[in-house]
């Protein structure tokens, strides 16, 4: 039983040694705490991470690859650490003292709508409280000055994950067109489906909210929780 | 380690020490900061820059007009005391030669003695170790002061360099002086030529490796104006590119005329160096 959801971004600047003298991502992390902090207190058994990757699989437990981003360490390979969306989330659950039996998944970036429905067919309907934690960003084309340069079309889309997540809306996420988001570098599209299905199979969100939602360096970050329990 | 007015800076710390002369002839500023209001403005002015250390001279290094110890104390003393009572955890170095005048300074609250003429007066590292004051130990190919060099000529210039400034230090830190607080400088241009200075800076490397704090004092010299053909007041960039492989090499402390310049400089290399996290990077993170 999925017993409530978080939803975080994963950029490397998260990680607080890439950011130099300045902590410049202090309010997203902050709200990822809250979020998570709300997602622990729905009295989960387990937590299950659940972000973008190359490929969808089920990684076990690795090393956060701070030195491939540029930072200080000792090098790892990158086939041998965590990808980027889980090792944001697991150095998340590191920063909050997580004490919960984590479990990690990847589902790539061009997962089609059966590939998301297979994965999140694999988180639902356990029998221990789960809560999900979804990593993804929206559209990295959301300024001239952002990675991906200005696309005007990507405010209408994270609009659209904003409403959905805010409202608890999984048809919304359900229906977030894949090509357009592969256009507009959204790094989390397959992940909110994911998370979107998996609710789906087990009801409907019964609370929902947005807790951060901002491009201070023209990626949209989105921070959310859903809970799915009655109390 | 380096130990200046009681606190500890690691090998990874660079400081900037900033020239203050009252003199009325110095190459570069030309009496500038002569008369005592503009050479508080001067204090000021470097410490808001971002100067760890002002270094205090009352006397140019080239040859030129004769200038006692009591006129030069009454050029420094004083100065020395009104800095001090203004910036109570300034360091402050005095660039002197001369024990007398050594002794009146750390009085009026100097902590560090410049003796850019290379222990021409061995009394003033006995009142280092008495003042309980730093010393800088310079090497000048043994010539006497406020005399240039001529047709001088070493076996092996980096050699003469070490053995002579360790030999000081040495004998410094057996009168006294605190081993963290015996400062050693190639002094570029001071009984040398500029091939000279030039092969101190590009083996500064040899100097740091035998574990004293070294300063070098690069700023605006004949070296630098040599090397680029350029006359003084277009000397800076030259001066920064020298700052910048000292500092690769590991120099500690600079003696400069420009503070935010260096101060950059100095910043940018410990970056390159992985000793100093970058101030703020998003770019590609995001």
């Amino acid at each position: 039983m999925i017993v409530g959801t978080a939803v975080c971004p994963h950029p490397p600047l998260l990680l607080r040694e890439l950011t130099g003298g300045e902590d410049v991502a202090a309010p997203v992390r902050e709200a990822c705490h809250g979020v998570l902090a709300e997602l622990t207190a729905a009295a989960p058994d387990r937590l299950i991470v659940v972000g973008g990757g190359d490929t969808t699989a089920e990684h076990t437990d690795a090393p956060v690859p701070a030195r491939a981003y540029g930072g200080a360490g000792t090098p790892v390979a990158q086939a041998d650490a965590l990808p980027l969306s889980l090792a944001v989330a697991r150095r998340l659950l590191g920063e909050t003292g997580n004490a919960l039996p984590v479990e990690l998944h990847t589902v790539a970036h061009d997962a089609d709508a059966d590939e998301v429905a297979r994965v999140a067919a694999g988180l639902a309907g356990r029998g221990e409280r789960v809560g999900l934690l979804v990593m993804g960003d929206g559209s990295a084309r959301r300024g001239v000055k952002a990675p991906g340069h200005l696309d005007e079309r990507s405010f209408a889309f994270d609009d659209t994950v904003h409403r959905a997540v805010s409202e608890g809306d999984t048809a919304a996420l359900a229906g977030l067109d894949a090509a357009l988001a592969e256009e507009l570098m959204v790094a989390g599209r397959a992940a909110w489906q994911v998370m979107a299905a998996a609710v789906e199979i087990e009801g409907a969100p019964v609370s929902a909210g947005v807790r951060y939602a901002d491009d201070p360096f023209g990626v949209q970050y989105l921070v959310g929780v859903w809970t799915c329990e009655s109390s | 380690m380096l130990r200046l007015r009681g606190r500890d800076y690691g090998a990874d710390t660079c400081l900037v020490m900033a020239i203050v002369n009252r003199t009325t002839d110095s190459f570069y500023d030309k009496g500038a900061t002569w008369a005592d209001g503009p050479a508080l403005e001067r204090v000021r002015k470097v410490v808001d820059e971002g100067a760890d250390i002002v270094d205090i001279g009352g006397i140019k290094a080239a040859p030129g007009e004769e200038i006692d110890a009591d006129e030069e104390k009454r050029r420094v003393v004083d100065f020395v005391a009104a800095v001090r009572a203004e910036f109570p955890d300034l360091i402050i170095s005095v660039d002197t030669w001369r024990a007398t005048v050594g002794e009146a300074v750390c009085q009026a609250g100097a902590d560090l003695l410049n003796d850019a003429w290379g222990g021409h007066d061995p009394g003033l590292a006995e009142v280092a170790a008495e003042q309980g004051a730093a010393l800088v130990c310079t090497h000048t190919g043994g010539i006497t002061p406020r005399t240039r060099p001529h047709r001088v000529a070493y076996d092996d210039v980096v050699r003469d360099a070490i053995d002579s400034t360790v030999a000081q230090a040495e004998r410094a830190v057996a009168l006294g002086v605190d081993p963290a607080s015996a400062i050693i400088d190639p002094a570029h241009d001071f009984g040398k030529n500029t091939w000279h200075s030039l092969e101190l800076t590009r083996r500064l490397d040899e100097m740091v490796a035998t574990g004293r704090p070294v300063l070098v004092s690069l700023s605006n010299k004949d070296f630098v104006g040599e090397s680029l053909d350029l006359p003084v007041g277009e000397r800076l960039t030259g001066t920064l590119a020298a700052t910048a492989v000292s500092a690769w090499h590991g120099a500690q402390v600079y003696r400069v005329h420009e503070v935010a310049e260096t101060r950059q400089v100095l910043d940018m290399v410990a970056s390159i160096r992985g000793v100093r996290p970058p101030a703020r990077t998003v770019r590609g993170l995001a």
